[in-house]
């Protein structure tokens, strides 16, 4: 992974409609709302497998008041890949009135892959509304032995999953 | 932290101590904790080194292997560098430290003795009478003697082994070789290597296979021993299918005129046992509390770190637990509350090794006045831990807008059959339910009082009862004046 930030910078809204955003690449991230009432949906779905170690590094750096920004991380680890998503949400002390959420879900398809969830807060300011979730697991059992249960095989039934999964 | 530790812990005010007592003046310490007291027998050369060490285990009459231990630990000690992240630790001047405070075993005080401002806080945080004057400095009094001494007659029946860490050394040196420093070992960190070299006092628990202590074992009950707070060692062996709750600490606010508290506490929790270790504990605002706890947690066997942090200047605290056998279970619920110049850098460790093994992280913290409270966690899942199961759950509460909340977890899965879940918010206190306290008659700090202590009522809970109503009277305490 290279080291160089791409950053996106939102001064406004055109339209006044929330803007969004569409991650495709690993990588290091910094997306700033620097305006007034600046809305960002932020979306990244990454796969990794073989031996690929897969990192996504993104920081939602709230700077201006009113701003709220909603991102959502997935990613689905298989073969002997390891699957790396950091996010931070960092409020400024001038970023007043800031809603931020941020989500990271990772799907681990079978033994040998790895994953890493590392969600951050690092809120300045009180007039916020903050949180995160993440979480790693399995396809759970219950969802593949319906499937299987319908008629399909085990790999159909799991890349259906998969493929629900990673559709945002 | 031994519960009434930092109490005694204060040393003579002689020229030398004068410039590492804290800097701002004692009268800033809103609840009023200060003693100046004379009753040392030895107090060792300010700073760090061999020789110090060495006097040390001499003065204790150490086995070969403690010195060793110790000398070692300091090496690595000497050749770490200072952690760079969490809070700063610049300012601590570990050569102006005394590393070894030997209090006279008599210290004749009555409870006359004890300044208004002190009994003042007692009665508002409600201490009962006989801890009063236990915390006081004032000898026991005789009515306690006897509860304690009848709880002791129980323990030794079930042999049951409650000592000081250094009596605990003298009586059973093979117990304490066999488990010493093997959960957290000499190298871990810089300050449990700090600890290791010059570590005093603290708590020796074994519990035997199948023995239920039904009493909570309570640092307050160890009379007559070295209770001395600085560097204390606390060892806990929790054998096959017994159980402990263990408490250290108090609510009653902690004067220290030392500046840095380096503890280490080791649980080793066998087979079908539990283990609940609860730590409640509200330092003096000028310590730098840097303190390392870990359990080993074998098949089926369950660890509870209940930890409340309030006070000190710096915390910066991680139990942790390592799940070592299949079905082993683990529970950490944190508490910080963080005010003006406090940085409260505290979370918890979950390690799973084995297969089935379940843990669950609650953190509170409150941030008010400036002060910067941060969770910091780690999960860890090997690949052999299968079905392993995690839940982190982080809520904070900003009461002003120069205050910080941070939070850093770190979920790390080298397995593909787990689940692992991870929730946190952030927020003030809401706008409507202040407005509806307040229309209800109210006023705006009785109101945010009434909110906090909602906030963190589930944590408290868990408390025994007369520490819950402690604490609650604390943050009240601690909240007065910081609204509006």
């Amino acid at each position: 992974m290279s080291d160089s930030v791409i950053t996106y910078r939102y001064e406004n809204l055109p339209d006044d409609q929330p803007i969004d955003l569409e991650l495709t690449k690993p990588g290091h991230y910094r997306i700033e709302l620097a305006g007034k009432g600046v809305e960002v949906n932020i979306k990244g779905v990454f796969q990794a497998k073989e031996q690929e170690t897969v990192e996504v590094q993104v920081q939602i750096a709230h700077l201006a008041q009113h701003t709220t920004s909603n991102t959502l991380l997935r990613g689905v680890a298989r073969d002997q890949a390891q699957l790396k998503l950091i996010g931070t949400i960092k409020v400024e002390p001038s970023a007043n009135q800031t809603n931020a959420f941020l989500t990271e879900n990772i799907l681990l398809l079978n033994e040998g892959a790895r994953a890493e969830a590392i969600p951050n807060l690092e809120i300045q300011t009180d007039e916020v509304k903050c949180s995160h979730a993440a979480t790693v697991s399995s396809i759970p059992e219950e969802q593949l032995f319906y499937l299987q249960s319908r008629g399909l095989n085990l790999q159909t039934a799991q890349d259906l999953i998969v493929s629900g999964f990673l559709k945002l | 932290m031994a519960r009434f530790a930092p109490l005694k812990s204060s040393s003579k005010t002689t020229e030398t101590n004068k410039q590492w007592v804290a800097a701002p003046a004692e009268s800033d310490y809103q609840h009023g904790f200060s003693f100046t007291t004379d009753d040392y027998a030895l107090i060792s050369q300010p700073g760090l080194n061999k020789k110090i060490v060495q006097l040390i285990a001499h003065h204790k009459s150490e086995p070969a292997w403690m010195l060793k231990h110790r000398l070692q630990a300091l090496a690595i000690f000497d050749s770490r560098p200072m952690p760079t992240w969490g809070a700063d630790l610049s300012q601590i001047d570990f050569d102006s430290i005394h590393y070894y405070l030997r209090p006279l075993s008599d210290t004749a005080k009555t409870w006359a003795d004890v300044p208004d401002d002190i009994k003042t806080t007692f009665e508002r945080i409600g201490v009962p009478q006989a801890e009063r004057e236990y915390l006081a400095g004032v000898k026991m009094q005789y009515d306690s003697e006897v509860v304690y001494g009848s709880l002791k007659s129980q323990w030794e029946k079930d042999g049951v082994i409650f000592l000081s860490m250094d009596e605990g050394l003298a009586k059973y040196p093979d117990l304490v070789k066999e488990y010493f420093g093997k959960v957290i070992s000499v190298g871990d960190n810089k300050f449990s290597a700090l600890n290791t070299a010059v570590w005093s006092g603290g708590s020796f628990v074994y519990v035997p296979p199948g023995v239920h202590v039904s009493m909570p074992l309570q640092t307050y009950f160890r009379i007559n021993s070295e209770n001395a707070g600085q560097f204390e060692r606390t060892l806990i062996i929790v054998d096959e299918g017994a159980s402990v709750h263990y408490i250290e600490g108090c609510t009653a606010p902690a004067y220290s005129s030392q500046s840095l508290h380096a503890a280490v506490v080791e649980i080793f929790v066998k087979k079908g046992a539990r283990c609940q270790y609860t730590t409640v504990q509200n330092w003096y605002k000028t310590v730098y509390n840097l303190v390392t706890k870990r359990a080993r947690v074998e098949e089926e066997g369950e660890m509870i770190w209940t930890d409340f942090n309030m006070g000190s200047k710096v915390t910066m605290k991680y139990p942790g637990f390592i799940l070592a056998g299949a079905g082993a279970r683990g529970e950490t619920l944190s508490m910080a509350v963080a005010g003006a110049g406090q940085h409260l850098d505290t979370g918890s460790k979950a390690i799973h090794l084995a297969p089935h093994t379940k843990s669950t992280i609650i953190s509170k913290s409150t941030s008010q006045g400036g002060g910067i409270a941060t969770y910091r966690g780690l999960v860890q899942v090997a690949p052999q831990a299968v079905k392993s199961k995690n839940k982190v759950v982080c809520d904070a509460l900003l009461l002003d807008p120069a205050s910080v909340s941070n939070t850093y977890p770190t979920e790390r899965v080298l397995t593909h059959d787990v689940q692992l879940e991870h929730e946190a918010t952030v927020s003030k206190i809401g706008e409507e339910q202040l407005f509806y306290l307040m229309t209800r008659g109210l006023s705006e700090e009785a109101a945010s009082k009434m909110i906090v202590q909602g906030f963190v009522a589930p944590l408290i809970r868990k408390l025994p009862l007369e520490y819950a109503v402690e604490m609650n009277r604390l943050i009240d305490m601690e909240m007065e004046g910081s609204i509006g």
